[in-house]
């Protein structure tokens, strides 16, 4: 029997392009059924346990899907802003304990997320280097953020301007790396965190600058008419919070005035979620969703898409198997003056169908190892992909 | 078999517990940590609670806390604290340069905030598109209006009833005589000009009635020419007999204020502990002073 492979072997060997491009095209139909599957339900239960974790989600009036994304994956999508002051009238309102969300700036393309402590306990996420984010201007940053930026406890990070042509913009702020979480598998991995008035500080709401009626700061100094000095572009800004100047930042404004884009409302009870739920259900501007709806909107038109592509894949795959069926068909065709060679040797027909059928067994069973072989790298490294395209 | 297994792990498992250690430590751990950012709220904090929770005031004895910062091992215990209580009024500014539990923060000025005093500390200016502005804060001793003070309590006793049970039934007795002592001893004072050696007492001055003008003066120093300057250029249009100090001014300080015909009284703000006792003696010994200065 060993002979029998042995000479089959021989055989897909010399005919080398002919095997291998039998054994992709039925590895391929094999595989890309499976892989899908996979890389769906993969994606599926990924994002279904983010939102899972996420009772509630409050943000402004406009789409919930890019609300959810940005709010729970920090995608680059944009939800509209709303004051900070909503933050107050949900801990007023004793029903649940808010976590305030600025999500809006980038350093080096990955999200910089301003938050409170609370989104720590919230998500139980751990500091494995370093500390706890303390001062103004600090931050902390995801496992993998840290490992694509490659940067640790005691580097900087600094803020991306929003757009390359807003030379008149806020500066970028140079923070520094004060912790970097342990791993949790998830969107806070891959996102930099710093507190919510650094947020604010990076988009120039909060800034420090020189002491405008001290004389270093004279030259900067437009006008000065009783108590109202008017300073011009010269006037000292600081790109980095330290001991030294942290006194001189403020913000313009008052702070319920300031912008967030989304809070996660923690309901205290299961009344709490219900009761909170019927007041912001006819809000003008806010809208109170509950994120594995939404979620589960998205993964429905995901599944849908995915039904069709089986179905695709289904024909594809009857077609393939036509293909190599005749390619096989035609191929014992074409050896039959090596098969009447055979016969003369001495070959009985069985031995002779036996080598045909080893071709076809080692190169199915070729497809299959490697069809495996993909599925387990699906299994490993297929999650973010979908997840990319998605978010 | 496996019965019997499952028997014995369970039974050895038994023989290495020991209750009566592993129960106090869970009730220690259990037992809720608040933090407070002044002595009035550390005070009133622990006349609330009593044994049934452990209160911190962190701040040395030495400082005002209102301009004290707490270092990064101290402000980690305040991050991990079960409830930070915080006097509202911008008071210690170091908490809006830190980062904190949000959820965990109780401010007690929450329900008068359109009652605090603004303080002009700075000129209005403008460097860009933000137009004027001014990083000009409040008045932070609310305290000093005891009816302030019961409300901060009511606050207080809303926030810490989440955690532990608490009646404050006993203490809003106190501050309300606390209050209706001040409000007599104001309709005494009839008008009557005073002085105060440091601008702390603005709640006090509203409260009561008094009719007074802050000086910059400090218990330990001697005031400097300018000062006495400047006191002296009030007189004309505010003629006041009595000056109130945080603390005991310095001998020669009491004796050429004597000559002005201007008489001392200690009025401790209370902002952190007193030298003697705690905040009600204290406060009592306020009262009295306040009150043996009008009876005599």
């Amino acid at each position: 029997m060993s002979g029998v492979f042995y000479l089959a072997w021989q055989y897909l060997r010399w005919h080398r392009w002919k095997a291998s491009i039998l054994v992709a095209a039925v590895t391929l139909v094999l595989y890309l059924p499976l892989g899908l599957q996979l890389v769906v339900e993969q994606t599926a239960r990924d994002m279904n346990a983010r939102a899972d974790a996420t009772p509630l989600l409050l943000g402004g009036r406009g789409s919930p899907l890019e609300l959810v994304l940005n709010a729970l994956y920090f995608s680059d999508q944009q939800p509209p802003v709303f004051d900070y002051g909503v933050v107050d009238e949900l801990r007023n309102s004793a029903l649940v304990d808010p976590i305030p969300l600025y999500s809006r700036y980038h350093s080096q393309q990955i999200p910089i997320v301003g938050t409170t402590l609370d989104y720590f306990a919230f998500r139980n996420l751990q500091i494995a280097q370093g500390r706890q984010l303390a001062m103004l201007g600090e931050a902390v940053l995801g496992i993998s953020a840290a490992q694509s930026l490659g940067v640790g406890v005691g580097d900087y990070v600094v803020s991306s301007p929003e757009s390359v042509f807003d030379i008149a913009g806020v500066y970028p702020l140079r923070m520094p790396v004060v912790g970097v979480l342990a791993a949790s598998y998830s969107p806070d991995d891959g996102a930099i965190f710093v507190d919510l008035k650094t947020a604010w500080i990076i988009e120039g709401i909060g800034h420090g600058h020189q002491e405008l009626t001290s004389p270093a700061a004279a030259g900067a100094v437009l006008k000065s008419e009783g108590d109202r000095i008017v300073a011009n572009a010269s006037l000292v800004q600081y790109n980095e919070i330290t001991a030294d100047n942290i006194d001189s930042f403020h913000f313009h404004g008052k702070n319920a005035d300031l912008p967030l884009t989304a809070i996660l409302p923690v309901p205290r009870s299961d009344k709490a979620r219900v009761l909170i739920q019927g007041r912001y259900q006819a809000h003008d501007s806010l809208q109170l969703l509950q994120p594995r709806a939404v979620i589960k909107q998205l993964l429905d038109t995901v599944f849908a898409v995915q039904r069709y592509v089986l179905v695709a894949m289904g024909l594809v795959a009857v077609a393939t198997t036509a293909v190599v069926l005749l390619v096989f068909l035609l191929s014992w065709r074409a050896r039959r003056p090596e098969q009447d060679t055979l016969h003369r040797l001495g070959g009985s027909k069985a031995a002779i169908l036996s080598l045909m059928l080893a071709e076809v067994v080692m190169v199915l069973a070729t497809a299959a190892v490697l069809a495996a072989l993909l599925v387990a790298l699906t299994e490993l490294f297929g999650g973010p992909l979908l997840k990319a395209v998605l978010l | 078999m496996r019965v019997v297994i499952y028997l014995v792990i369970v039974l050895l498992a038994g023989c290495g517990e020991a209750p009566n250690e592993s129960n106090t430590a869970n009730d220690k751990s259990q037992t809720a940590k608040i933090y407070t950012v002044n002595y009035p709220l550390f005070w009133a904090t622990q006349q609330l609670v009593a044994d049934s929770a452990e209160v911190y005031f962190p701040a040395p004895a030495d400082v005002d806390p209102a301009f004290w910062v707490p270092d990064l091992e101290t402000l980690a215990a305040y991050q991990q604290a079960d409830l930070i209580v915080l006097n509202g009024a911008s008071y210690a500014r170091w908490l809006s340069r830190v980062s904190l539990p949000n959820n965990r923060l109780l401010n007690t000025a929450a329900d008068f905030s359109d009652q605090l005093i603004p303080m002009e500390t700075e000129p209005l200016h403008s460097h860009g598109p933000q137009g004027d502005h001014s990083h000009g804060e409040q008045a932070f001793t609310v305290w000093l209006d005891l009816s302030l003070y019961a409300q901060q309590v009511s606050v207080l006793e809303q926030g810490l009833s989440r955690s532990v049970e608490v009646d404050a039934a006993a203490l809003q007795a106190r501050i309300q005589a606390w209050d209706a002592a001040l409000i007599r001893l104001g309709q005494q004072m009839d008008g009557a000009p005073v002085f105060y050696s440091h601008p702390v007492y603005q709640y006090l001055d509203r409260a009561y009635g008094f009719d007074g003008l802050a000086l910059h003066w400090e218990p330990g120093d001697y005031p400097s020419p300018q000062d006495w300057q400047q006191l002296v250029e009030m007189l004309p249009q505010h003629r006041g007999h009595l000056m109130l100090w945080e603390d005991e001014p310095l001998p020669e300080t009491r004796a050429r204020l004597a000559t002005m015909g201007i008489e001392i009284a200690v009025f401790q703000p209370l902002g952190n502990r007193p030298a003697k006792g705690d905040f009600g003696s204290a406060m009592d010994a306020n009262i009295e002073t306040l009150r043996h200065y009008l009876e005599y």
